[in-house]
């Protein structure tokens, strides 16, 4: 199955797909064997120079319903305002919460994908963050989750795409601070666009909020030979202040 | 992961768009002042090697008046890592000349931009947008 790209990255998209196709010439026989990719290793994100068709379409502002959009500019405008005032306003990272599902792929850090018939993982380097995505089970209602950060994930090979269903995703984990509700659903397609470039678009479906369905493509390029870090927020010395401030927190101060 | 960010550019599509920046660390460097830097010479009390940032605890000789000791905050040591760095590169008694960009707050604090060490290396921690913080002559 190929991705269905959002009308605007169509020529970019038709252009990965020729350059896929000419990568796939002298395999089409092993191709019909539908064997997928294989993407396990270690990835991070890849922007590349402009024109270049591996580079996803820019990211768009989210469709929210006029009412939430306005409350959502507002909220960016105050904190480009405070970052401009050299105080930012504090953010689930500062209190080294970690960003969860989809976020986690904006990829501030590699992450690495291990993959076999019967799932997939994606451990994110920052924070270190796992999700599991589960290729041989069906998904559930969210009557039989509890919401998290990575909620839950299923995922299905539709010919050269792994195609991912996620629900249960809690309501302050939030993607470029859009608000949803608990029956957001986030598709994912998975793609290599070139042997060493994978795209994952994502599309975040949400009609209580969002008037239709908002798409983000992120590309990586594939990290040879790179082991993953470990990660522990072992010791923030940042904190929010009563007004929402970060502050550092010096050596030898007491903790808030 | 110390790609090169352009971020006026980056700054005015954000605006454009009314979309964030990617995170590129645990908390926003606006904190920093971006139009200023400290120069302090001293000398180091501690290497601190942990997440979401490494610290060393400096010890200051020669600075502006009134800092006697400074905490220079470093990146995540996972970018720090990535670019070359050990924690072993710098210890408790070195002697060291610090470029900073002091926290806009006036706390004695700021984030480490280079690291002159007594032996003639320099290290260059790999901060995000790092030319956008302006050096002081």
């Amino acid at each position: 199955m190929r991705m269905q790209p959002s009308s605007h990255s169509l020529s970019l998209a038709a252009i990965a797909a020729i350059a896929a196709a000419m990568f796939s010439v002298g395999s089409a026989a092993s191709a019909q064997s539908a064997a997928p990719p294989d993407l396990t290793g270690s990835w991070e994100r890849y922007r590349g120079p402009a024109g270049d068709a591996a580079t996803p379409p820019p990211e768009s502002q989210p469709p929210l319903k006029a009412n939430l959009l306005a409350e959502w500019q507002k909220r960016r405008a105050a904190e480009r305002e405070a970052d401009a005032r050299g105080v930012p306003l504090a953010t689930n990272y500062t209190h080294c919460i970690p960003d969860g599902v989809p976020s986690m792929m904006s990829g501030p850090f590699p992450f690495e994908i291990v993959q076999s018939k019967s799932q997939v993982n994606i451990a994110q380097e920052a924070y270190s963050q796992v999700r599991r995505i589960y290729l041989a089970k069906p998904q559930l209602t969210l009557a039989d989750i509890e919401l998290g950060f990575y909620g839950r994930s299923v995922g299905e090979w539709k010919g050269d795409t792994l195609v991912v269903d996620t629900i249960g995703i809690k309501d302050y984990v939030k993607f470029r601070d859009v608000p949803h509700t608990p029956d957001m659903r986030i598709t994912e397609r998975f793609k290599l666009v070139r042997p060493d470039i994978l795209w994952d678009e994502i599309t975040i479906t949400d009609p209580t909020v969002l008037e239709k369905p908002w798409t983000v493509t992120f590309a990586y390029r594939r990290m040879p030979d790179y082991e993953i870090i470990e990660y522990v927020c072992e010791d923030n010395r940042e904190y929010a202040d009563e007004e929402g401030v970060t502050r550092l927190r010096l050596k030898g101060e007491d903790s808030p | 992961m110390a790609r090169t960010i352009k971020l006026p550019v980056r700054l005015a599509a954000a605006a454009l768009l009314g979309v964030g920046l990617p995170a590129a660390a645990h908390h926003s460097f606006a904190i920093f002042d971006h139009s200023q830097t400290y120069t302090l010479k001293g000398t180091v009390q501690s290497f601190q090697w942990t997440n979401p940032h490494g610290y060393i605890d400096l010890a200051v000789s020669d600075g502006p008046p009134g800092i006697e000791r400074f905490t220079l905050e470093l990146t995540s040591i996972n970018m720090l890592r990535r670019a070359g760095w050990k924690s072993s590169d710098v210890n408790a008694g070195d002697k060291v000349t610090a470029i900073v960009a002091p926290l806009m707050n006036g706390q004695q604090g700021g984030l480490l931009l280079e690291l002159k060490m007594a032996d003639g290396r320099t290290l260059v921690p790999p901060v995000p947008a790092a030319d956008t913080f302006q050096r002081s002559k």
